[in-house]
């Protein structure tokens, strides 16, 4: 049974603090849980993204790739469709180690989970299920107005043992229904590193969560580090259907250039 | 009897002054093309040595990988010192060592940004920094504080800054976190070719903060011999002796660290400390091509310049014994013996081609000075493959006397037929010729 596409944002407004008062931390808490479950699948997960890349002194490149994902066991695999010297090269994800293949030299090479994709500024989290809850302890710092929307300002701080890209970052969450407006991800010397903004938010039905899974049609990600460069990346064709059992295994990307 | 021989043959020389005279100047002017061409390669492969081991390797390199996972891997030795106190009692052909910090980050100024190889030094360690590093502005000094950087020429010009400005290192941590330092330029180095276009230094505390790494971590003790050449030995010794001392030691494989971090250590199934012990031509073997091909050019243009003098001596000595043939016939029709006639000619040979490359290798060494000390810059390009600015000839007195006793000897050797010629001759016959 399809359930309205009202419920997540009713559900989320009610984990929702009345406007104007602070956070307590089981509130932000359950705010940064929430922002998790709206984006979890619950089940497969396969998009078609495009990632415009712009770097200074550079040729703008963009890349299409598609993202599959499996809830149950954290599996996740990219694979690069454009431009044709990317074509073919992927990523798969085993278990904690990340895997990267490029067809022309045939090799598997094991990479960082923090690793840019394609040599961007997108990390495998922007196209990942969000797990800010496990990774990161959130404390709230404000509520205030981005632009028209009525936000949450919380900053998130890792856990320790927990290896994360960036260990510090700031969100600031939409109080109506939940999702993230803007991120800021800050280094260990407290440098601001990325700005990221969502200014469009899709849902799409899951028949696996028995509900929507939310995610970010548009993300806009500016390099603080070096300010000309800016990656932007479009999620197109999100489907929820289960994907062949086979699909997240080195053979099943290897196959794909051949 | 060879005293004798000898004056004769000096005196015979010493009648036909023009002619041996001509012919002692080509030798003399083959051998110092020989002595400079000499020079010249030995200077190149001398200056890329002393280049690569100061900026980017020890002679021997006592380095390692640290896996906190098995796909997280790091180019360090925790606790650098234990294994070196361990094992540097077993090198005798020690001259001194230096812990040398390894990363890569980039660097953004206003100007610009690009990826640098870091290295992280104690200035007060390395006695052969400076010699190698020419500071054109800033102070070097400067780099032994914290939070500093020395740039070389170019990579200055592409960032767009000068000694005092600051720029922004940003590379993940050992853990893959990001991070970020602010430096200020210390220094801006003379370019030193190829190594200095994406080499940088950092003070090695600048180097630990920014991938959070505790004192004592390094990324590879730089070890440097009396001699070079006992590289290898040295290098299988340390191997046995870690092993020995119970640290674990990956196999010999001659490829520079960084290759080994980013197609072989990451895909192995291990975690923690293993140590790895390299040589400098481990190191630099990816430029070894250029020293080959610096020795492979020499090589060829020695053996062209050496053919054409050989054709030169033959034939020179050739008119010299035809024009001498009555004089050769009069002395067999005295009693002089075919053996003691080739002996002789042979003789003025040697001694001819003796005086004659000992003359080039002066006049060959006085030019290498005066090329020296004039410090002729090299064209750019060149100066990116050779890894040195000025042109520098490198003689050896050892290589000299090789390259005197080796025409001296081509020079006999180029007589051998003439000679016989000679010897062979019928003292009437000889006698009556016209020429």
């Amino acid at each position: 049974m399809r359930l309205p596409a009202v419920a997540p944002v009713a559900a989320a407004l009610l984990l929702l603090p009345a406007a104007g008062g602070a956070l307590t931390p089981e509130e932000t808490d359950r705010v940064v849980r929430n922002i998790d479950d709206m984006e979890r699948s619950g089940g497969d997960y396969k998009a078609l993204a495009y990632m415009e890349a712009k770097e200074k002194d550079k040729t703008d490149v963009v890349y299409e790739l598609l993202a599959y994902r499996r809830s149950g066991d954290q599996k996740l695999m990219f694979l690069f469709l454009e431009p044709k010297a990317e074509a073919g090269k992927g990523y798969l994800r085993i278990e904690k180690n990340l895997w990267f293949y490029d067809p022309r030299v045939g090799r598997w090479e094991r990479r960082t989970e923090r690793e840019r994709i394609g040599g961007t500024d997108t990390r495998r989290g922007d196209l990942d299920e969000s797990r800010l809850a496990e990774e990161y302890a959130a404390r709230w710092e404000a509520d205030e107005k981005l632009g028209r929307f009525e936000v949450h300002r919380i900053l998130l701080t890792a856990r320790p043992g927990v290896d994360v890209a960036f260990p510090t970052v700031r969100l600031w969450v939409n109080k109506e229904n939940g999702v993230v407006l803007k991120r800021q991800d800050l280094a260990l010397s407290g440098r601001l590193m990325r700005t990221s903004f969502y200014p469009r938010w899709k849902k799409v039905f899951s028949e696996s969560k028995k509900g929507d899974v939310w995610y970010a049609e548009e993300m806009r990600i500016y390099d603080e580090v070096e300010k000309a460069n800016q990656t932007l990346i479009l999620v197109k064709s999100v489907d929820t259907a289960p994907l062949p059992a086979n699909l997240f295994t080195k053979a099943w990307l290897e196959s794909k250039s051949r | 009897m060879l005293a004798t021989d000898l004056h004769i043959a000096a005196r015979n020389l010493a009648r036909h002054t023009r002619r041996n005279l001509l012919l002692a100047s080509a030798i003399a002017g083959v051998t110092a093309l020989l002595v400079l061409l000499g020079g010249l390669t030995t200077g190149m492969r001398e200056a890329m040595l002393q280049s690569a081991t100061t900026l980017m390797t020890g002679h021997v390199n006592l380095a390692g990988f640290f896996k906190i996972t098995s796909g997280t891997a790091a180019p360090i030795v925790a606790g650098w010192e234990k294994p070196w106190d361990e094992v540097k009692g077993t090198i005798p052909e020690l001259a001194w060592a230096a812990p040398r910090g390894r990363g890569w980050a980039k660097a953004v100024a206003e100007g610009g940004s690009m990826d640098l190889v870091l290295a992280g030094v104690e200035l007060a360690r390395e006695p052969g920094f400076q010699g190698v590093v020419q500071v054109v502005e800033g102070s070097l000094q400067d780099l032994a504080t914290p939070g500093t950087i020395l740039l070389f020429q170019d990579q200055a010009k592409r960032l767009g800054v000068k000694p005092g400005d600051s720029l922004t290192l940003s590379a993940p941590t050992t853990r893959g976190a990001s991070n970020t330092a602010d430096v200020r330029v210390a220094a801006v180095a003379r370019n030193i070719g190829l190594l200095s276009a994406f080499n940088a230094f950092i003070p090695a505390e600048t180097l630990r903060q920014l991938y959070q790494l505790k004192a004592g971590t390094t990324g590879a003790v730089q070890i440097y011999l009396k001699d070079p050449a006992d590289s290898a030995v040295v290098a299988a010794r340390l191997r046995d002796a870690l092993r020995a001392a119970g640290w674990r030691v990956m196999d010999p494989d001659p490829q520079p660290y960084w290759q080994k971090l980013m197609f072989k250590v990451n895909s192995e199934d291990w975690t923690g400390q293993k140590l790895d012990v390299t040589t400098w031509e481990d190191e630099m073997s990816f430029l070894s091509w250029i020293v080959t091909a610096v020795t492979w050019l020499g090589n060829v243009l020695v053996t062209v310049l050496l053919v054409i003098v050989a054709v030169g001596i033959v034939n020179t000595l050739a008119i010299a014994i035809r024009e001498r043939t009555r004089e050769i016939g009069t002395l067999r029709a005295i009693g002089m013996q075919r053996a003691q006639v080739l002996r002789l000619t042979l003789l003025e040979a040697f001694l001819l081609g003796l005086g004659g490359a000992t003359g080039g290798a002066l006049l060959g060494a006085l030019a290498a000075a005066g090329l020296n000390a004039a410090a002729i810059e090299l064209p750019e390009t060149m100066q990116y493959f050779l890894l040195q600015r000025d042109l520098h000839l490198a003689l050896h007195p050892g290589q000299v006397a090789t390259y005197v006793a080796f025409v001296a000897a081509l020079t006999t050797l180029a007589a051998v037929w003439p000679s016989a010629y000679a010897a062979r001759m019928r003292p009437v016959t000889a006698m009556h010729h016209a020429g």
